[in-house]
């Protein structure tokens, strides 16, 4: 069962730091309450953001902690490893630790690349910055030139409060800042650095794939995240990152071959990966190259054994980057499941048609519509307009557009 | 974007030339160890050709850069000679031990000719994991690949072309020999380009045109302040007198800072309530004997 939360009330919030209350909300029963995560508002569970708001929307409030949500490709993985990203970037802010595992980069080349939280509002462990005093005039008073009232208002918060809010927004433009990356915990596992061993192969799974379950259950242990543990020091979540499951670099024949020799390697890792999680305070997503997979029953397995599941189709490199219906977007996106956690029935998206579209501060997806129509076809008929338009139009000179007045 | 290709000059890439029967890229193939060897040295690592071979297509050019590891003469080591290199000595130890034993200083380059006929031998996961020890070992500065797509079901293809920095993929089209480029950045920006192309008897790449079904989207902007009766342009001069406009509410330097400096204590408004505020919303005029 993934962790619920017993009883609705918010969790204590720690007051906007501009103002600094001490306000502590009287719950009437022993909750969990880690920073970053809020009950759902559906069902009670425990939800941790994912780093991307309108995904978050998507899937009913956030990810459930103790699931696990599927990520299928893109062609080039480049919006895939962006959402990963996004998830270990979000952790980061609000303080839990971090477990990242790739075969083809080194997790330290990914987490180098993390995205750049802006923070506004929000208190971040920086090393003590006094707020800036008008001792040095001329550069502060050249820096803005409207809002210059509010120059010597403090930039940095000393207090030390987390987050209150839900979902943060990050920079795409630039990476986060070392201070504050190296403020959390993070563990790796790079598959290069654990050389296979030639057992016996008498087991479902592939080295590769046992080393990492063993990785991250040795992590939860000793770490804490189990549910089980008793409650004496404050709880975390800890946020799995798999990067690329499946592909060849992980000894996976899956993506390689019509009738792979280890068909049930990657559906046994998954299976694994799911009871270890249901019984520890953690949340994985795994990215998948489904484009590679020849063989649909078997992405149809791997998507069963997933909580959650999208599913990424950018226009990069097919024919559909040229047609007009898809030029504000970059890519598709596609639920293929939601979760079921303690329930019968589950919030299914209202709209099907999803696009998505990576902008600098902010991964938006949307329901895909079509542009109004405003071509030479939609016309009027009536003759009056029509004299009229041609009016205008040898005054304008505008050439095609169609001024309609 | 054929030319950067052969003649760039970064490193860490792997790029893989994909062809078909109709279209042989082992010319093309040629021409990358033509353009590297002026600076570089180059290793081969070569299957399907024989040195005899390689020396007849890259005459005229030095050949002691070139280290030549010959796997056609007897790729499964039946004859049991020594020097040959057999196939299943494909992996990434082996190769770092002969690459750093010929060249000394500098990362060479690697040239595998083709990787067709080590997948026949090797299974995808282990070729794909030797060819990324390979990339990050610091022995090999670049890698370039043959890869006959035609020989392949289409998800090795796929996996190798995943796996893969660059990739080109050549076919034979009505005007020449298209290619297909596809090149990722490490910004994680991928770029592509299809062009036409020949190579002529010196291994030089000639790039012809694009393929004429390439669709131009043209995109005329009309200016707005063009055809007007009125005039809706900035000359230079107005254009400087806009900028130099004050807007309002810009004070001067002087104005500012004085305005920043009270905000330390001095001008604080102290209000302390007196009777007037102690306002009785039941008892408005205050005059009821209660």
């Amino acid at each position: 069962m993934a962790a619920s939360v017993n009883s609705a009330c918010k969790p204590s919030t720690e007051g906007n730091p501009l103002n600094t209350t001490s306000f502590q909300k009287k719950t009437r029963s022993k909750i969990l309450s880690i920073p970053g995560t809020r009950p759902s508002v559906q069902n009670g569970q425990l939800l941790v953001s994912s780093g991307v708001t309108s995904l978050d929307y998507l899937l009913g409030g956030g990810l459930a902690v103790g699931t696990v949500l599927l990520i299928e490709e893109d062609r080039y993985d480049s919006y895939s490893r962006m959402i990963l990203k996004y998830f270990l970037a979000e952790g980061v802010v609000c303080r839990h630790e971090l477990f990242l595992a790739a075969a083809h980069d080194h997790p330290d080349d990914i987490f180098q690349e993390l995205p750049d939280p802006i923070l506004d509002d929000v208190a971040m462990y920086k090393p003590v910055e006094q707020p800036r005093l008008s001792c040095d005039p001329q550069d502060s008073l050249d820096a803005m030139k409207i809002a210059w009232r509010y120059q010597n208002l403090p930039k940095v918060q000393s207090a030390l409060a987390s987050s209150s809010r839900f979902g943060h927004y990050y920079d795409v433009s630039k990476t986060m800042e070392p201070e504050i990356r190296q403020a959390a915990k993070c563990h790796h596992f790079y598959l290069a650095e654990h050389p296979s061993q030639s057992t016996a192969t008498h087991s479902l799974m592939l080295h590769s794939y046992s080393a990492l379950l063993k990785s991250i259950e040795e992590v939860i242990n000793r770490e804490g995240f189990q549910v089980a543990e008793p409650m004496t020091k404050p709880r975390n979540i800890l946020r799995i990152g798999l990067h690329s499951l499946g592909s060849a670099l992980w000894g996976d024949d899956l993506c390689c071959r019509d009738n792979p020799k280890h068909s049930h390697a990657l559906t046994t890792f998954l299976y694994g990966l799911r009871a270890l999680l249901r019984t520890s305070l953690a949340v994985a997503v795994v990215t998948v190259p489904s484009h590679l997979i020849q063989n649909i029953s078997q992405m149809a397995s791997i998507t069963r054994l997933c909580d959650n599941a999208i599913a990424l189709e950018s226009f990069k490199g097919s024919e559909r980057e040229t047609n007009p219906l898809y030029k504000d977007y970059h890519g598709l996106l596609h639920v293929r499941q939601v979760p079921h956690l303690n329930c019968l029935a589950s919030q299914l998206p209202d709209h099907k048609d999803l696009a998505f579209k990576l902008k600098r501060k902010q991964f938006t997806i949307e329901r895909l519509h079509l542009p109004p129509d405003l071509s030479e076809t939609v016309s009027r008929v009536s003759r009056v307009e029509l004299e009229g338009a041609s009016m205008v139009t040898s005054s304008c000179g505008s050439g095609t557009k169609h001024l309609d007045f | 974007m054929l030319h950067e290709l052969i003649h760039g000059t970064d490193a860490g890439w792997l790029l893989l030339i994909q062809d078909s029967c109709s279209c042989s890229g082992r010319r093309l193939l040629w021409s990358f160890i033509k353009a590297a060897i002026r600076d570089e040295v180059v290793h081969v690592l070569s299957f399907e050709s024989s040195e005899d071979e390689m020396k007849e297509g890259l005459k005229g050019l030095p050949f002691e850069r070139v280290h030549f590891h010959d796997g056609h003469s007897d790729p499964l080591g039946w004859t049991g000679g020594g020097t040959a290199f057999t196939v299943d000595r494909f992996c990434s130890e082996e190769v770092t031990c002969r690459v750093k034993q010929s060249s000394q200083l500098r990362p060479a380059i690697l040239v595998i000719d083709s990787l067709s006929w080590i997948l026949r031998h090797h299974s995808t996961p282990a070729v794909c994991q030797t060819l990324q020890q390979l990339k990050r070992g610091g022995a090999l500065r670049n890698i370039v690949a043959l890869l006959h797509s035609d020989l392949h079901q289409l998800g090795t293809a796929a996996s190798l072309c995943h796996l893969a920095t660059s990739v080109i993929t050549v076919a034979a089209g009505p005007n020449g020999n298209e290619a297909k480029i596809t090149k990722r950045l490490k910004s994680g920006k991928v770029l592509q380009d299809e062009e036409i192309f020949t190579i002529k008897e010196d291994l030089t790449v000639i790039r012809q045109s694009k393929p004429s079904n390439a669709v131009q989207v043209q995109d005329q902007e009309t200016d707005p302040t063009a055809n007007l009766t009125f005039n809706l342009r900035l000359s230079d001069a107005e254009r400087d007198a806009k900028e130099k406009l004050p807007l309002p509410f810009v004070f001067s330097h002087q104005k500012k800072a004085a305005l920043l400096n009270t905000g330390a204590g001095r001008g604080r408004i102290t209000y302390e309530p007196d009777a007037n505020d102690d306002y009785d919303q039941e008892d408005p005029d205050d005059d009821l004997d209660v």
